[in-house]
């Protein structure tokens, strides 16, 4: 459905991976970015995927973002999508702190086994902040775990939609830093290796470690 | 739950009415393509009209109609139990009635014993939240939500505790199943859901709770009153599509399908299986969710049931009731051609060309609506896929474009067509 009007020509394809626990929130999320809905969505069975179009810059992307199932019984069949991704998000559910812990006891360690891209961009999601009032894990401790881990960091709502376009954005625009990352989206896409131009950041909080 | 009562249209009537989508919801929910049409259809006279006095069954018409134009919804729950093997057609009303009552009796006590252990079941409510420490010790800091339902001592038992684990993923679970149905609005359904979950659960630790069952499962609870009556049609289904579930170290139990699926594939349609190959979708791993919830997603609600029952009327086999019973008395139609009728048309295929051997073959049906869908996306694969992104997305576009009974006819033909190619080989 939707975005599949003809193909619009990008200068860069991006593999975009998201994982973490069971219901945290990954497909609703991922829908809040490319269709700007909120639903109550069905588990996701195995890995699903989804394509947005972006533009940054002068730079036209596609993204390519796969979503996984969150259930343990899933991972050896989501493991293999790890490879290639040039971006992953974790995402983990602010209200329930398991889902927290479970990002340095497992999805960390999933990353590191299952990860071919050596520069390959990491972001720390916490989702659900509309529940402020059932938080259970602070801010602080998603920006240690990430200073920690070396990824970016934001806290979002799919519900309400805040911060999830910047969730994607400051991931793309740290791929986009990245010439490694660059060479390997563009190769895939229909226009060859153009010029990488690093570091010009013109939306305003993309620093390490940002939160908002 | 609405029953019968509805007045026939010529030429279809809305069914919508049989299960509503919250008002909210309706522009995201696929089309329903599924239409009662009479002369096809399995309507609620003509299925009272299959029952002798006593209540034995003439299944070999039934079948016939629901492979022509399913089963019209007034009705669906009762010709399951006969579908999936709940019931023998060879049996009196009477018989029936002490069996289902035996049964109800059955789950209530499995559910009396999974209440000692965590009495949230069978109380309305359900978890979402951990019921446990995955040491088995006690929740320290039971938050609010919890209180009550979490668990005061240690579990040392291995099983108990591997079920008390499963019970807040299928909380979590339960929570967003079938979401736009304004039966799910209701909390009490909700928990009639997790309840038939949970307590299957613990009576199958070996594959444990997957994520999908809930798909598998929401329907019964919509279909049935009776919540045991819904156990066990559940159980049922589940008997065909649990090995899909069980998950070990390195692999998931559908691979095995995915591994007859690339067989099809490569076998009548080479190409195609080439071009998924070169695309490293030679594993089919795309197709995983077709298989485990039974193309759920990819249809209505209304037609995803319209799919079941016709690919289980073909699939059907008199046998079933007797062995999930484990009773002796087991026909062979191979030796007996007048009892062929009584098979469904897939089954039918291969009790004939080999009566010993159909076991392995059971329930592959799903795999070749699969292979189905891929040729009918064939072109579109094999000029437009250039990754297994566009793959996904292709097949993605069959949400709510396809149709259950073309598919299946397909699917046969597709499966006819192995068939000769697999034996010439």
């Amino acid at each position: 459905m939707g975005s599949s009007s003809g193909q619009p020509e990008f200068d860069y394809l991006f593999k975009v991976l998201l994982i973490g626990d069971s219901g945290v929130g990954k497909s609703s999320l991922l829908l809040s970015f490319t269709s700007n809905t909120f639903d109550d969505l069905s588990p996701t069975i195995g890995v699903d995927f989804k394509v947005k179009y972006l533009t940054i810059g002068e730079k036209k992307l596609k993204l390519a973002i796969w979503d996984t199932a969150g259930q343990e019984r899933f991972r050896t069949l989501t493991s293999s999508y790890y490879r290639g991704a040039q971006g992953i998000i974790m995402v983990y559910d602010v209200t329930r702190r398991d889902t927290f812990t479970n990002l340095s006891d497992i999805w960390a360690k999933e990353i590191d086994l299952y990860s071919t891209n050596q520069d390959c961009i990491k972001m720390l999601v916490g989702n659900k902040v509309d529940k402020e009032s059932e938080r259970a894990v602070t801010k602080k401790e998603g920006i240690d775990f990430a200073r920690e881990y070396g990824c970016l960091f934001l806290e979002c709502s799919a519900k309400t939609r805040v911060n999830v376009e910047q969730c994607f954005e400051e991931l793309v625009l740290k791929i986009l830093e990245t010439p490694s990352l660059t060479a390997e989206g563009s190769s895939g896409g229909k226009k060859n290796i153009f010029k990488q131009n690093p570091a010009q950041t013109s939306s305003a909080s993309s620093s390490y470690c940002c939160g908002s | 739950m609405i029953c019968c009562g509805l007045m026939w249209k010529s030429g279809g009537e809305d069914l919508q009415g049989f299960y509503p989508v919250r008002p909210e919801c309706q522009a995201d929910v696929p089309r329903t393509r599924f239409k009662s049409r009479a002369g096809k259809t399995l309507s609620a006279r003509r299925w009272h009209a299959a029952f002798t006095e006593d209540g034995h069954l003439d299944m070999e018409k039934v079948l016939r109609r629901i492979q022509r134009g399913g089963i019209h919804p007034s009705i669906k729950g009762a010709v399951w139990e006969f579908l999936l093997g709940c019931y023998d057609p060879d049996s009196t009303f009477e018989e029936r009635n002490k069996l289902r009552n035996r049964r109800r009796e059955q789950y209530g006590a499995w559910k009396e014993e999974c209440k000692q252990m965590v009495p949230v079941v069978g109380s309305g409510k359900y978890v979402t939240m951990a019921v446990v420490l995955e040491n088995g010790k006690p929740i320290d800091d039971s938050s609010v939500e919890n209180q009550g339902w979490v668990v005061k001592n240690t579990v040392t038992d291995e099983r108990v505790l591997q079920w008390m684990l499963s019970l807040h993923q299928i909380g979590l679970d339960v929570a967003r199943t079938d979401r736009y149905l304004s039966f799910y609005e209701n909390g009490g359904n909700q928990s009639k859901l997790w309840d038939v979950l949970a307590i299957y659960t613990w009576l199958n630790l070996d594959i444990g709770y997957v994520q999908g069952m809930n798909d598998i499962c929401s329907p019964m609870i919509i279909l049935f009153d009776d919540e045991a009556d819904a156990f066990w049609c559940f159980e049922r289904a589940m008997r065909r599509l649990r090995e899909n579930f069980r998950a070990t170290a390195t692999s998931m139990g559908v691979q095995t399908q995915l591994g007859v699926l690339s067989q099809v594939i490569k076998t009548v349609d080479p190409r195609l299986h080439q071009h998924l190959e070169d695309l490293d979708g030679g594993e089919y791993l795309f197709a995983i969710r077709m298989l485990m919830v039974l193309f759920r997603r990819e249809f209505s609600f209304l037609d995803s049931l319209y799919l079941w029952e016709m690919m289980w009327a073909m699939e059907y086999n008199p046998n079933m009731f007797a062995t999930y019973e484990e009773l002796e008395n087991r026909n062979n139609a191979a030796e007996d051609p007048k009892l062929l009728k009584r098979y469904g048309k897939f089954e039918r295929k291969y009790v004939k060309s080999n009566s010993g051997q159909n076991e392995q073959h059971r329930n592959t049906l799903a795999v070749f609506v699969v292979a189905s869908v891929l040729q009918t996306k064939n072109k579109r694969l094999l000029k437009e896929a250039k990754g297994l992104d566009d793959v996904v997305q292709i097949l993605g576009d069959i949400a709510g474009n396809l149709d259950a009974k073309k598919a299946c006819k397909e699917a046969l033909k597709i499966h006819e067509k192995f068939l000769k190619k697999a034996n010439r080989q």
